[in-house]
């Protein structure tokens, strides 16, 4: 790691006051870290708002829950309430990594982690997500890489916890000195490589996401999350899902499907949303859903459908089983798959 | 235990003694065979000089038994000093500058700003690189600094005061490169226009490991060999086949990444260089720095109080020790140098890949009639990646040829690991066994009967036919419907024994009666600290942990290096031989005090005994008091195996039950039944530990590990722990270890090693077997990623579609 | 089969590999003409109270509270060496080190507490497991400074009075080690476990250390270790004679 110095902050404001376009914002920083011990990342200055009492906890409301931006992992996970109404989210948090880095890590820092694609990770390669020219995926080993809607950059949303807040519709909080509070909704909060190959997320230099507010679930709903990795200890998602499902009795009314592990954002697919409206959940619909997702969907680029890279085709094969399986679990229909990961 | 002792005169010819018994020799009988079921007494002319003969571990207080490992203590209080815990006044830290291109001639080093930095104490340049292979003719590539041949390659090094400060000052060294064409992909380095990674014949040396390349094999292109064996005539074994199976076999590269990275700490002092090594080898170290630095190996000390692990990979001083000596040379500071994780991954060795053509021919009654393989694999721009161990030495055959290639990449350098060609050669020879069963309609442990003529393995696969996950075996394969399918397949592995006559022992006895033991023997991680405790234990009656062990210092007698399983083979005779030498000395030294003759006292259970009843028992401590000196001390070194025409290779059989969900391609490990022999099992618990992690580690290897090279640029994108996937806790399966006690009569201890034989062999085969048996389709590919198996899934459905 | 090329931007071989923002002064402002080792001397393994730097910035949160109203709760500190206070296994101790130096550094480098070990240095394999107020984290990816006001345990505190505690006797029991490297780690993530879930199963332990990595394979071992300590019978994992 380079030398820097550490801006300690304890309060919100005060970290605003020092945020500027040349500031690199660390809460736990397991994925900041992470790129400084790779040498992609040196930064001369860091403001560290780990120590921001004010940013930690989870609060509920009538309207539903706030959760401050520094709350672990394991903090949501463990949650009674998250557990039982945003049972999406405690799933996902709870299979990040490893227990000890979900004990550090952070939401806002879940949300905000840069690539985990290899070539993005690794210093000797200097790709368009580090704003020159090439991606080295498509040519290269993209077995991991996405297989839908990625346009100039394959590489996979990393982030479990956006799968999760997507799935509830939920937004960011982000607050800046000069221009006080705004709200993301998460759907809006990541950039696409073909918008903006260097800018990842909607994050202003000057701001700070110090909140996630998820609304309050309707009436039946059920959630669900899994991930699929080669391994099942800490690993990536080779394929994962989450799924919100709004039941009345045995019938789905709405139903939310979204994948992270699938494209560079993470991504509702609506054509798995349509299969299920309307319909009661069973192996047959949840099987039909998840083949479904592997059409269209809301499109950040021209590319219809799954098209796989060279190594990767058994991702298309992966997904819809991932997502008729949460699917199943989400109604209680099948338990916790022993196959899935984290 | 010395009435087992048949001393015969050698003067006299007796009608059941073939031959003379030479001068210093005498007729010893030793249990022989495997307890319930071959167990016998043999007869064995050995220096008299020996030991009395060891009853079976039955009838041993300690030997045999499972005492609490040595040094456990200090590894579970973190108090065990690790070569990377060492620190020493003054020390500075070292830090690699390494090549980030494939392949390339180094122009110009500019060190200059590096020196700048505040801190820098040195500087060094490599202008003699080890560990890689080295044209025969040097003259074909003239360089002032070593050709790149793989990204991450070392080129220099700098020594500062603080690790921050050296890493800063690594990355400011300037490396100018002059490019050239490479290749890391080895059908392409296959190609007759493929880059040549050397420009003429090369090879690389083996370690104390094993591993490296045929010497006086051809050379074309990257290809190095074949290397050829031939028995018989394959040709006219294969007419006289009834059944013919051929198929084709690859593997990946795995990575050793042993928890403690290579590195050390030197410290040359005018006179004395000492170094800290992570090495399995503090004789390999000692040499290597002694030969490169040319000093005397009396003024090189090595040390190596604990290591993290090295499963074949640490041997010598490598770059890291040779330039962490020099620039303590040049600094007059100790320096350490640990390798990072990433350079850990690159530069420091692997288990080279595979491409393996098998065809074995068989009559109907299973007999084989010919077996070929032609193996092509890739040890980087090393040597060693041959892999016709299995298919030569496991199985009766009336015919063979092996034909062994290697291939240079421009990758890191391939060495020892664990079962050098093994884990490769049996994953496809137990495929095919297990295929050639199919055909002739035989049930595979039956087949093997036929063709095994090892009498350990014959029981080994007996221990299975009557496990409980045997009997759930269904013969046919691919009977489960839904979408998990349940296997189980069997696998066997095939060992040697190795002996390193360099094993030496001192025992020492002091007047208060406590006992140590030294020898410059490294434990790195199979417990032969407490073997050695054990074995003093059963001499003196001390409990094992009030035995001191020292060991790990090349101050103390000569060690083995640990590598091909030689350890506790070769070791511990010499250790009890001493302990036996310096009984005697201890009770020549008491008989006087005790008013006994030394012939008719003996040291047995803790007691000091009269053979003649003339005298009460007293306890070992109580007659230590009565020394006439303060200690008494015997070394002594390895004599030969007593009967190596008894020999017989070694090795286990390994059966797994398996579930593949056939939806995500995911394949769980539920049981493995693992059935070894090591000779003697000196301590079962610590034997079954090594099990274990040979189960596990061959798993891993046959499930989630490789390593990865960009194609286009030569540069490995997984070179780290996140990505280079290594089986977790959540992977492991339930192990049972079956130990076969297998006495062969070779040493006073009759001991063998179990690091190598045990698991990572025949599990990936077992593994891929049970496969088959679930779904009726044949890995012939590593690792079995989801990727690998949801593809194998989809070519046969598309297959039987076609069909 | 191509032209040896470094990856896009690195086409100069002989380029400054350094990013420009890499070239910070590695010298000290705070002590110049002072080498890090030197203040090692002085700071490293040193007790509580002693050994302060004349010049040396020190690390304070107080500090910081008090002067709230004039800077917005913010102060900055280093790139040069900061005076920190670790409370690590019971014992507050100053150490010297630089913002850039992780716990894991801090308590090897500085402390001598060499018992935990750095293996991956990326939060993959979980060697370097300490304690955080009884919370395990990876000390390789987590600043000594943002321990600071926390309570560290490490390996070597984990006995008590003398006394193994109950999960490194049963390693030893168990023989659930063998190079012991990633022993402490796996020590330290067990007893963890076992302050928060006395009663685990094995699915537990297996989630529990999920993340430590063992290269020798001792986790069967671990398993049954871990639960005799709970009184947890798992015939499943009992190594049969």
């Amino acid at each position: 790691m380079n030398q820097f110095s550490l801006v300690d902050c304890t309060t919100v404001d005060g970290a605003l006051s020092q945020l500027n376009d040349s500031s690199v914002v660390k809460a736990a920083g397991v994925d900041l870290l992470d790129r400084m011990k790779n040498g992609t990342a040196t930064p001369s200055r860091l403001v560290n708002i780990r120590n921001i009492a004010e940013l930690r906890g989870i609060h509920p409301s009538p309207q539903g829950v706030t959760i401050g931006a520094l709350t672990t992992l394991t903090e949501i996970s463990e949650h009674p309430l998250i557990r039982s109404e945003y049972t999406i989210l405690s799933d996902a948090c709870g299979s990040v990594a490893t227990p000890h880095i979900r004990n550090m890590a952070t939401l806002g820092g879940n949300l905000l982690q840069q690539l985990q694609c290899w070539y993005f990770r690794s210093e000797e390669f200097q790709c368009l997500r580090k704003g020159k020219e090439i991606c080295f995926a498509f040519e290269g080993l993209n077995q991991y890489h996405a297989i839908m809607d990625y346009g100039s950059c394959p590489s996979v949303a990393p982030s479990s916890s956006a799968v999760a807040l997507l799935g509830l519709n939920a937004s960011v909080e982000l607050s800046s000195a000069g221009r006080g509070k705004r709200m993301v909704a998460i759907k809006d909060l990541y950039v696409h490589p073909d918008a903006n190959p260097t800018k990842f997320n909607v994050v202003e230099p000057d701001e700070l996401l110090t909140a996630v507010v998820i609304p309050r679930p309707a009436k039946g709903t059920r959630s669900a999350y899994q991930k699929y990795g080669e391994k099942q200890s800490n690993d990536w998602a080779i394929a994962d899902a989450g799924v919100v499902l709004e039941m009345d009795g045995n019938v789905c009314r709405k139903a939310a499907i979204v994948m992270g592990a699938a494209s560079p954002v993470v991504r509702h697919s609506a054509e798995a949303e349509a299969v299920l409206a309307g319909k009661p959940i069973s192996e047959e619909t949840a099987r039909a859903a998840g083949k479904a997702a592997m059409q269209g969907g809301p499109l950040q680029t021209a590319m219809q459908g799954a098209q796989p890279l060279s190594m990767n085709a058994y991702k298309v094969q992966l997904f819809p089983v991932a997502i008729y399986r949460t699917i199943l679990l989400a109604a209680g229909q099948m338990g916790r798959d022993p196959s899935a990961a984290g | 235990m010395a009435t087992t002792k048949v001393p015969i005169s050698t003067d006299v010819v007796s009608d059941v003694v073939a031959e003379a018994i030479p001068a210093g020799m005498e007729m010893v009988m030793m249990p022989v065979g495997i307890p319930g079921y071959t167990l016998r007494q043999e007869q064995r002319t050995i220096p008299a000089t020996e030991p009395p003969v060891l009853p079976i571990n039955a009838d041993l207080k300690f030997i045999g038994r499972s005492p609490e490992r040595w040094d456990g203590h200090a590894k579970v209080s973190g108090q065990a000093r690790y070569t990377a815990d060492v620190q020493l006044p003054g020390m500075l830290y070292a830090k690699f500058a390494n090549s980030n291109v494939p392949h390339a001639k180094v122009v110009a080093v500019d060190t200059s700003a590096a020196e700048k930095v505040p801190g820098v104490k040195g500087v060094f340049v490599i202008e003699n690189l080890l560990g890689s292979a080295k044209l025969l003719n040097p003259a074909l590539d003239v360089s002032k600094y070593p050709i790149i041949r793989y990204a991450g390659q070392p080129i220099a090094a700098v020594a500062a005061t603080s690790p921050q400060i050296a890493e800063d000052a690594a990355r400011r060294i300037k490396i100018q490169y002059e490019a050239r064409p490479f290749v890391v992909a080895m059908e392409q380095a296959r190609q007759a226009d493929a880059p040549m990674v050397f420009p003429g014949p090369a090879n690389e040396e083996g370690t104390a490991g094993g591993g490296g390349g045929a010497a006086d094999v051809p050379q074309t292109g990257n290809i190095h060999g074949p290397s050829v064996n031939t028995h018989g005539d394959v040709e006219q074994g294969f007419k006289e086949a009834d059944v013919v199976v051929e198929s084709h076999y690859t593997t990946q590269v795995q990575v050793h990444n042993a928890l403690e990275s290579h590195g050390v700490v030197a410290d040359w002092k005018p006179g004395l260089l000492t170094v800290w090594a992570s090495t399995q080898g503090t004789a390999s170290v000692r040499e290597g720095l002694a030969g490169f630095f040319r000093l005397p190996k009396s003024q090189v000390r090595v040390i190596t109080e604990f290591m993290g692990g090295g499963f074949g990979a640490k041997f010598g001083p490598g770059n890291p020790g040779v330039v962490a000596a020099a620039l303590s040379k040049q600094t007059g500071l100790p320096v350490r140098l640990m390798l990072d994780r990433k350079e850990e991954q690159l530069s420091v060795g692997n288990r080279p890949s595979s491409d393996q053509t098998l065809k074995i021919g068989a009559r109907k009654d299973g007999t084989l009639t010919a077996v070929q393989l032609v193996s092509y694999g890739t040890a980087g721009c090393g040597t060693g990646a041959g892999c016709a161990g299995p298919a030569t030495n496991m199985y009766q055959y009336d015919s063979l040829r092996t034909e062994e290639n290697d291939v240079f990449t421009n990758a890191g350098p391939g060495t020892a690991f664990r079962a050098p060609g093994h884990p490769q050669g049996a994953f496809a020879l137990e495929q095919t066994i297990d295929e050639l069963a199919e055909r002739l309609k035989m049930d595979p442990l039956d087949l093997r009967d036929k063709i095994d003529r090892n009498s350990a393995r014959r029981v080994e696969r007996q221990v299975i036919r009557e496990s409980a996950i045997w009997k759930t075996r269904n013969a046919k394969p691919n009977v489960d419907s839904g979408h998990i399918k349940r296997g189980v397949g069997v696998a066997q592995g095939v060992w040697y024994r190795n002996i390193s006559m360099d094993s030496a022992a001192e025992v020492r006895v002091h007047q208060d009666g406590s006992v140590e033991v030294l020898s410059a023997v490294q434990d790195i991680g199979g417990g032969i600290k407490t073997v050695m405790a054990q074995i003093l234990s059963e001499q003196f009656g001390v409990p094992p942990q009030q035995v001191s062990v020292k060991i790990g210092d090349t101050n103390y007698p000569v060690g083995p290096n640990s590598g091909g399983s030689v350890t506790t083979a070769s070791l511990t005779p010499a250790v009890r031989d001493a302990a036996w030498q310096a009984a005697q000395k201890f009770l020549a030294g008491v008989a006087p005090a005790l008013g006994a003759t030394p012939e008719d006292l003996v040291l047995v259970d803790g007691e000091v005994r009269s053979r003649s009843g003339k005298m009460a028992p007293i306890t070992f401590r109580r007659a230590a008091a009565k020394m006439n000196t303060s200690e008494v001390s015997a070394q002594a070194r390895r004599i030969p195996d007593y009967d190596r025409k008894a020999y017989e290779t070694y090795g286990g059989v390994d059966v797994a039950e398996i579930e593949v969900d056939v939806e995500v391609g995911l394949i769980r490990v539920k049981r493995i039944l693992a059935a070894h022999d090591c000779g003697r099992p000196m301590n079962p618990q610590q034997t079954k530990s090594q099990i274990n992690g040979g189960v596990i580690q061959g798993m891993s290897y046959a499930l989630y590990e490789d390593r990865l090279l960009d194609p286009n640029y030569g540069l490995m994108v997984n070179p780290n722990l996140d990505r280079y996937q290594i089986a977790g806790s959540r992977e492991i399966p339930q192990i049972e270890v079956h130990l076969v006690q297998s006495y062969i009569g070779q040493s006073s201890t009759d001991a063998s090693g179990i690091g190598e034989p045990g698991g990572i062999i025949a599990t990936p085969a077992a593994i891929a077997n049970a496969f088959y048996n679930a779904t009726g389709v044949r890995m012939r590919s590593l690792p079995m990623t989801p990727a690998a198996v949801l593809t194998a899934l989809a070519h046969s459905q598309q297959k039987k579609e076609t069909a | 089969m191509s032209e040896a090329k470094l990856p896009a931007d690195q086409k100069d071989p002989a380029a400054d590999p350094l990013h420009s923002d890499r070239d910070h002064p590695v010298e000290n402002k705070a002590a110049k003409g002072m080498t890090r080792r030197g203040f090692l001397k002085g700071a490293g393994v040193t007790a509580a109270g002693t050994a302060l730097l004349e010049g040396a910035q020190v690390f304070s949160r107080e500090a910081l509270a008090a002067t709230r109203g004039e800077v917005s709760g913010v102060k900055e500190y280093g790139p040069g060496p900061v005076q920190v206070s670790l409370q690590v296994n019971g014992k507050e101790q100053n150490v010297l080190i630089e913002p850039r130096s992780t716990l894991a550094d801090a308590l090897r480098l500085d402390l001598g507490l060499t018992g935990t070990k750095v293996v991956c240095d990326r939060g993959a394999c979980s060697a370097c497991t300490v304690l955080l107020d009884n919370v395990p984290i990876n000390s390789c990816m987590t600043l000594a400074m943002d321990a600071v006001g926390h309570r560290v345990t490490t390996i070597e505190g984990l006995a008590k009075d003398g006394e193994m505690h109950p999960v490194q006797a049963a390693f030893v029991k168990h023989d659930a080690l063998q190079c012991g490297f990633c022993t402490p780690g796996m020590v330290m993530t067990c007893s963890a476990l076992l302050e928060k879930n006395p009663k685990p199963t094995e699915e537990d332990v297996r989630t529990a250390i999920a993340g430590n990595l063992c290269r020798c394979g001792t986790y069967p071992k671990i398993f049954a270790a871990t639960l005799e300590v709970a009184g947890v019978s798992s015939p499943e994992v009992t190594p049969k004679a």
